[in-house]
């Protein structure tokens, strides 16, 4: 599903590049949980950004669905956006003018979704998140772990092919952390959704199926998660 | 989606509450007072455009040339032999009508009098102006002399009813007229008003000047109605060919002029139109924008303020599939949003605050509802205050990247959006103290003139028109005044002691330096005890006394009027006007009689038995006020029964030869403290977002050990800085704007430093406090607040 070839990230500041990533080259299949893990400043952000095409690399290839999307213009990455991509945020970024449904509701609008389709879906994944009572309460008058949930059934609810999740349970309590990671998990195995998620956890790196250690911009290592359950 | 866009707009006006507030109170304010003001240049504009064909209107000018040739005056009045020629000889003129200029005459129903405005016209008006007719029939109204047209409003004053056709009315005491028409009340902004019309015909009959023929009496108006397809200037040039054949020694070109010009263009030069009120209007249309433009200001700095936020969530919309389209109609619907309901509240301040406004101009406006062009104006206004006001956050926000924006890194790259705000802040403050300076100004010089003498006691002297049997009668009302010890001293004069000037060039006197007089001198004709009632100032000679018979050819002559004679020894001599000798029996100071504003003609004051007009009475100090002008009323009543008693205070007529200048005082004051209003309401919102921008930092600094007071200068100190900008920038213009103004009049004030520093002073006080306040409360709320946030 995609394909990284030798990506390259780095600024120019008086002459000097600072690198934030060098010689990325790694594929992801359809139907993986991927973890990226490393210390601060190695480059996680930066190089799950270039996935959902947030950033554009100083250098390499970037294959989405078989597509080069390095040079993607504007319209066509809405339409990624649109259809294949959901992201999830540590600061869960909902919009704070809107409630719970209509949170959710929003990409279905811009996907231009029918009314009545859009209500059944609505419906749908507030059931599945045990939401239905908060429906019509706004972001603010939530808890994190459940703006948290609001934000990922945002980014479920157009049925993306992958999540790209940066820290999703940074800002979260530990309890509300493993239900967040068990929801994924769940997702990976049930639906067959790609996920991709920055961690600085070795226990939500667990849930995954294999995790990509980053270092100075490097892939230092990758490996393959030995489901422990 | 519309819909849910509406909600979530709706939701965001009601949940920024403080900058909501501030843009639609200020658009709301702003937009009244442009508002206002543009339906006052509509009425203005729209005069003498009311009836279908007014464009073919036309007013005959005549121009007054001086022995050079020189055009030295052009005005509006025509001779009676000059319509019926143009009318048999131009074939372009489609309808012609000689009119008077319009007098107050008494029209009385049975004893139910009311002086009210008369006009004589031909029966052509009735095709020139659509009047509305409520009954009658325009195509004979004015054929029968005696016959007269009511408007409704004098209809229902003297019959409380307008179904008055065929009723009779009595016209002077003296003669019965037929009503034939009652038309719908004219228009306030139209020239040529009145209360009731009567025919030119009825005019000749009881008017001898109107009766002759002649080229040399310009006491009248002509409207002349040219064919659509006419060329003026062709017209023009025929009717100059036409006059010169028909009169060879009378030279005063005539020549037509548009009559819905006269009222904006009526002021002319060498017999060109250069002007007149139409600068006025452009004035007040450069005010309306202004103010307009100072709350839009307010409104693009209260959206680039908020751009950080409204950053975050472009970039939010953006990754859950937003386009960039879809972004900006969301911005601009918002934007539109507010400037609708800011429409609604304008309209409710306009409804409620017109009457005032009407009050302060001494016209009548209202909105008009029903005219297209309003709400198409509106609508644009509505439309581009909301494009220019949404237009940053709609057009530069949705550029950005989302990544960018969600990593609140818009500072760094809105180093142009914020000096751009600098740049409107002191742009807007710059007007508000180029106004508060005029506001200043205008107030200094109104006060110089009323405190500049005005030659003679204004106060316990009154004066009233001499109407009906006061002409014949006066020696009677005279006795019986002063009997009755209501008046100590009164006299009779052909005009009024304050009054525009009865010019006339024909003196003559002893030396004079060329055959023949070119300069202007005021004349009044008067009888025994001018100066004894109204207190002028004798600097040598006496006054008009029945002791000496030889009195009935003598005359007062003002100082100027002395030393433009050049005369060493005045009194004594004789001077000659009418081909008749006067002689001089004293000399008086100049007094102010016209335009306090400049030093009013040399004047002279002959004895004439038959100058009526006016009467002027000094009151009897010793008795009260009330009870002097009860008496006056009484005694007059009894001598004239048929007229209404007008008895008029001197003290209030000289106070408003100041009208125009206190009204454009109070317009500036009050659209100046508009205009400070909204400057600091904008400034007010401004320093609420950056305080709230730099909550972080005010903690930290906090923490770290600075006082509230260096917090606060650390807030204010930007926005103070841009105020003495603004400060900088406008005096000078504001300057150089009302030494301008100022020229204007002969007589005016200095503008001295202090004006500007006050201005500057108050401005930057004003501000200080808006400031300081939030500034305040921020500086001293609990460092934590700040830093647990995040």
């Amino acid at each position: 599903m995609i394909e990284l070839k030798n990506i390259e990230k780095y600024y120019a500041n008086k002459g000097v590049k600072s690198y934030i990533l060098r010689h990325v080259t790694t594929s992801i299949k359809q139907g993986e949980f991927v973890s990226i893990m490393g210390p601060s400043g190695a480059g996680k952000s930066t190089l799950l950004n270039i996935l959902g095409m947030l950033e554009e690399p100083t250098y390499g290839q970037y294959e989405f669905m078989g597509e080069d999307v390095v040079s993607l213009n504007e319209r066509k990455r809405i339409e990624l956006y649109r259809n294949h991509i959901g992201f999830v945020f540590q600061a869960y970024h909902l919009i704070d003018e809107m409630t719970v449904a209509e949170n959710i509701e929003a990409p279905l609008l811009y996907k231009k979704v029918p009314g009545p389709e859009r209500r059944s879906r609505i419906a749908d994944m507030l059931d599945r998140f045990n939401m239905v009572a908060k429906s019509d309460l706004f972001p603010n008058q939530l808890s994190g772990g459940q703006q948290q949930l609001v934000g990922i059934a945002r980014a479920l609810v157009a049925q993306p092919s992958i999540i790209l999740a940066d820290e999703p349970t940074g800002n979260l309590q530990s309890a509300q952390a493993l239900q967040i990671m068990d929801l994924f998990k769940k997702l990976n195995e049930e639906e067959g959704i790609t996920i991709v998620q920055v961690t600085h956890s070795e226990v939500n790196a667990a849930y995954g199926s294999r995790i990509l250690h980053l270092l100075d911009g490097v892939i230092k290592e990758d490996v393959t998660v030995q489901q422990t359950v | 989606m519309f819909k849910l866009n509406l909600k979530i707009i709706l939701r965001s006006i009601w949940k920024n509450k403080i900058s909501s507030f501030i843009n639609v109170i200020g658009l709301a304010i702003g937009l009244a007072a442009c508002l206002m003001l543009l339906i006052y240049v509509m009425y203005e504009w729209n005069f003498d455009k009311q009836s279908k064909d007014s464009a073919n209107v036309h007013v005959v000018m005549t121009n007054v040339l001086d022995d050079k040739g020189k055009v030295f005056v052009t005005f509006n009045g025509s001779t009676t032999a000059f319509a019926p020629l143009i009318k048999r000889e131009i074939p372009e003129v489609q309808y012609i009508s000689r009119m008077d200029y319009g007098n107050m005459g008494l029209i009385a129903n049975g004893i139910n009098g009311f002086k009210k405005k008369s006009k004589f016209a031909e029966p052509d008006i009735l095709k020139m102006y659509d009047y509305h007719f409520i009954s009658g029939d325009p195509k004979t109204a004015l054929t029968d002399p005696r016959s007269v047209i009511l408007t409704e409003s004098t209809a229902k004053t003297l019959f409380g009813t307008t179904d008055v056709l065929n009723k009779t009315v009595k016209y002077q005491e003296k003669e019965n007229l037929k009503i034939t028409g009652v038309i719908q009340d004219l228009p306030e902004n139209s020239s040529n008003r009145f209360d009731y019309l009567m025919p030119w015909s009825f005019y000749e009959i009881v008017d001898e000047g109107a009766r002759d023929l002649n080229w040399s009496n310009y006491s009248f108006v002509t409207l002349v109605s040219l064919r659509s397809d006419a060329n003026l200037d062709l017209v023009n040039k025929k009717i100059d060919e036409l006059v010169k054949r028909n009169n060879k020694q009378v030279s005063q070109p005539n020549f037509l002029f548009p009559l819905n010009k006269m009222h904006l263009y009526g002021k002319f030069e060498e017999g060109k139109s250069v002007g007149g009120d139409i600068e006025q209007i452009w004035l007040f249309t450069a005010l309306a924008i202004g103010i307009l433009l100072i709350a839009c200001i307010n409104f693009m700095n209260m959206a680039t303020a908020k751009s950080e936020k409204r950053a975050k969530e472009v970039g939010i919309k953006k990754t859950i599939g937003a386009n960039r389209r879809s972004l900006i109609v969301q911005f601009l619907a918002e934007s539109m949003m507010l400037t609708l309901i800011s429409v609604i509240i304008a309209i409710v301040l306009i409804e409620s605050f017109i009457p005032v406004f009407n009050n302060l101009l001494n016209i009548k406006m209202s909105i008009p509802y029903f005219n297209s062009y309003i709400w198409l104006g509106l609508l644009s206004v509505v439309l581009l205050t909301g494009l220019i006001a949404g237009s940053y956050p709609a057009f530069y926000l949705s550029s950005f990247n989302p990544t960018q924006s969600l990593k609140r890194n818009v500072e760094g790259k809105g180093f142009f959006s914020f000096s751009l705000r600098k740049v409107l802040v002191i742009g807007q403050f710059c007007f508000t103290i180029i106004l508060i300076i005029s506001t200043l100004v205008i107030y200094k010089q109104i006060q110089f003139i009323k405190n500049k003498p005005v030659g003679f006691d204004v106060n316990a002297l009154v004066e009233m028109p001499q109407d009906g049997q006061l002409v014949e009668k006066f020696e009677l009302l005279k006795t019986r005044l002063l009997k009755s010890g209501a008046v100590t001293s009164m006299y009779q004069s052909s005009v009024n002691l304050s009054h525009h000037g009865s010019n006339f060039t024909g003196l003559e006197w002893q030396g004079m330096p060329q055959p023949e007089n070119k300069v202007m001198f005021n004349r009044v004709g008067t009888t025994y005890d001018y100066i004894s009632t109204n207190g002028i100032k004798l600097t040598s000679g006496r006054d008009f006394n029945k002791k000496y018979a030889s009195d009935s050819s003598a005359v007062l002559v003002s100082a100027s009027a002395v030393k433009v004679m050049g005369l060493k020894k005045p009194v004594g001599e004789v001077i000659k006007m009418f081909d008749t000798n006067f002689t001089i029996i004293g000399v008086f100071d100049d007094y102010i009689w016209d335009s306090p504003y400049q030093s009013n003609s040399p004047m002279v004051v002959y004895f004439n038995k038959v100058g009526t007009g006016a009467i002027t009475m000094r009151l009897n100090a010793s008795n009260n006020l009330q009870q002097n002008i009860e008496t006056i009323t009484n005694i007059t009543k009894e001598i004239n029964p048929s007229y209404p008693v007008e008895i008029k205070f001197m003290n209030s007529i000289y106070a408003e030869k100041l009208t125009k200048e206190k009204t454009l005082g109070t317009l500036s004051n009050l659209f100046g403290g508009l205009a400070i209003f909204i400057s600091c309401l904008g400034l007010f919102g401004l320093i609420s977002y950056s305080a709230e921008q730099r909550t972080k930092e005010f903690g930290i600094r906090k923490v770290l050990g600075a006082s509230v007071a260096s917090l606060m200068q650390l807030l204010s100190l930007s926005f103070i800085k841009m105020i003495l900008i603004a400060t900088i920038l406008a005096a000078p213009i504001a300057y150089y704007i009302m030494i301008k103004w100022l020229d204007n009049f002969e007589f005016h004030t200095t503008i001295p430093w202090w004006i500007i520093a006050l201005a500057a002073f108050g401005t930057i006080a004003i501000s200080l406090l808006t400031v300081s306040y939030k500034a305040y409360r921020t500086a001293k709320s609990n460092p934590i607040n700040a830093l647990k946030y995040e």
